[in-house]
């Protein structure tokens, strides 16, 4: 996560990457200070705010995953277009309520995110890249919802996590579908080994159980993409 | 259906600003006893052709509640009864499966695809390992899952108003139903967990894993529909979703998390589960029993017996 690219820092870099959207959105709702890079630090608390605030890094990676899909013109299918553009509202969606009931305790703004270029460019290729790059980030975004799930103090928080987590398991599922692949997740396909899994957030696992993964395995993951250059600390995830 | 009106009203009893409560509750009294004899008649239909009736009708009810409700107002479940409740469900879903496979061996779902019978024995595989962990758990919460039982042939008809293992069709419609209800159930737990502090916590754990596998079953099931079928379903639930699509009150209003937008799936209260899968868990009478061949069934229904297992809450 310390030696990505930099990333391009004009409107018109923006737009190249295909995050017309995002870049939209920052062009018109800050000062151009903003726009430039600083690539700020992401600090994620190990309480529910954090939880939230980490909750909301996902989705808004995921929503910018969809919107750059959408642009790169590599969906050419109808179908599979519809389900990257309903996805990727959904995942917008999912951005708009938690920077809701967040609020005031929101820790970074869409625009602080620095997407790296060439990670971004390698998720894009080609049609089977994105559609499974989409299993991969919504499997994952499952498991993350799971693992926090227990350590969210406020029932209606923990009810929230729940009403998207199931979405996000239906975009799965969907996914995968289309791609001929199972709907739910072989062991094969998991990420994080039954060696690694947290055995207190695990009492069960396998492929009837979407396992719950810590938030710094879950970090970990993200990292791997190579998307974000933002550094992530705090103790939620140390 | 008279549980779910009595959940519905204290719900808005609960909600309801005192300003406006005492006026709203007489009138919502003088409606229940004609409401329930109205209910009673549904329930000598089918299930599902009450349901078209009754949930707009319940919504309704829940709409007049000014106040935001983000809990499910109802008494808090031990984790043992959760994974009792859990249980029962899961077994049900088995049980499901495994007549969902023998019809597809020699039955009225023989001529699926491959890829759909793949799904429907895998899906089961799921529901029976559920059921083996969960009951694995209860005795260390003092229950006993041999005591869980459901009935030797449920009443599966009661959902469609006719046998759902006779064709595809009928089939994958209610398992749809099953799944997105498995998902709204598992949902409606999990403040019920939290509230039991450290001792919940295994089982919210355990119920988090398994809520959105039975959500990826949900999504595979609607996609087979859309795929197999042509029905216009996605895998994920349609925004202010019809009480033909869902059968439980996904579009709940009064919450701050807007359940009715597709992008956030609603919960179901115990309750309101059971009040919808009271009906299947009756012995099925003769005629409604699923045979392994294609005979397309009578729509008539039986209404529910009294031996209903519901009393093992």
């Amino acid at each position: 996560m310390t030696s990505q690219n930099a990333l391009p820092t004009s409107r018109r870099g923006l737009m190249k990457w295909g995050l017309w959207g995002l870049g939209g959105l920052m062009v018109a709702t800050l000062p151009k200070a903003a726009i430039a890079q600083s690539n700020m630090t992401l600090t994620f608390n190990a309480n529910d705010e954090g939880i939230l605030n980490f909750a909301l890094l996902l989705e808004e990676l995921e929503a910018a995953f969809y919107a750059a899909a959408v642009s790169s013109g590599k969906i050419s299918d109808s179908k599979e277009l519809e389900y990257v553009k309903e996805l990727g509202a959904q995942e917008a969606a999912h951005v708009t309520f938690l920077r809701s009931v967040l609020g005031d305790m929101v820790l970074f703004e869409t625009a602080d995110l620095s997407f790296n270029s060439a990670g971004l460019n390698a998720i894009l290729k080609d049609r089977n890249t994105i559609l499974n790059t989409a299993v991969t980030l919504e499997d994952v975004g499952v498991h993350a919802y799971n693992g926090a799930g227990p350590s969210l103090t406020n029932p209606t928080y923990l009810l929230a996590a729940g009403s998207i987590v199931s979405v996000e398991a239906r975009h799965a599922g969907g996914v995968r579908a289309l791609l001929g692949r199972p709907t739910t997740e072989p062991d094969s396909d998991r990420l994080i080994s039954d060696a690694d899994l947290v055995a207190s957030l695990n009492p069960f696992k396998g492929r009837a159980y979407d396992e719950l993964y810590s938030p710094k395995q879950v970090v970990a993951i993200v990292g791997s993409l190579g998307i974000l250059n933002n550094p992530i600390n705090g103790s939620l995830v140390a | 259906m008279k549980t779910r009106f009595n959940s519905a009203l204290q719900t808005l009893q609960f909600n309801t600003q005192s300003m406006v409560k005492s006026a709203v509750r007489s009138l919502l009294l003088s409606l229940k006893s004609t409401l329930i004899a109205l209910l009673e008649k549904i329930n000598q239909q089918s299930l599902i052709k009450g349901m078209a009736f009754v949930l707009p009708l319940a919504m309704l009810f829940l709409c007049v509640g000014p106040t935001p409700a983000a809990q499910a107002q109802e008494a808090v479940l031990t984790p043992r009864q959760v994974v009792e409740y859990a249980l029962t469900l899961e077994k049900l879903e088995a049980d499901f499966y495994r007549r969902a496979v023998a019809a597809a061996q020699n039955g009225g779902l023989a001529g699926v695809p491959q890829a759909a019978k793949d799904v429907i024995v895998s899906y089961g595989q799921d529901e029976a390992q559920h059921v083996t962990d969960l009951s694995a758990v209860l005795p260390s919460l003092g229950g006993n899952p041999n005591a869980i039982r459901i009935p030797t042939n449920p009443n599966y008809a009661a959902i469609l108003g006719r046998d759902p293992f006779a064709n595809p069709a009928d089939f994958l419609l209610v398992g749809q139903y099953v799944e997105d209800l498995g998902v709204a159930a598992y949902k409606g737990q999990v403040q019920n967990l939290l509230a039991a502090g450290e001792a919940g916590k295994t089982v919210l754990a355990a119920a988090l894993a398994i809520h959105s596998v039975e959500a990826r079953h949900a999504a595979g099931v609607r996609f087979l529909r859309n795929s197999l079928l042509g029905a216009d379903v996605n895998p994920w639930i349609s925004a202010n979703a019809s009480s033909s699509e869902v059968i439980y009150n996904e579009n709940r209003m009064g919450s701050p998390i807007p359940f009715s937008t597709a992008a956030f799936d609603g919960y179901a209260t115990r309750s309101e589960v059971l009040a919808l899968v009271g009906p299947v868990l009756t012995e099925a009478p003769m005629t409604n029993r699923p045979t392994p061949m294609p005979t397309p069934q009578p729509s008539t229904t039986q209404p529910p017996t009294n031996n209903s297992p519901r009393a093992l809450w």
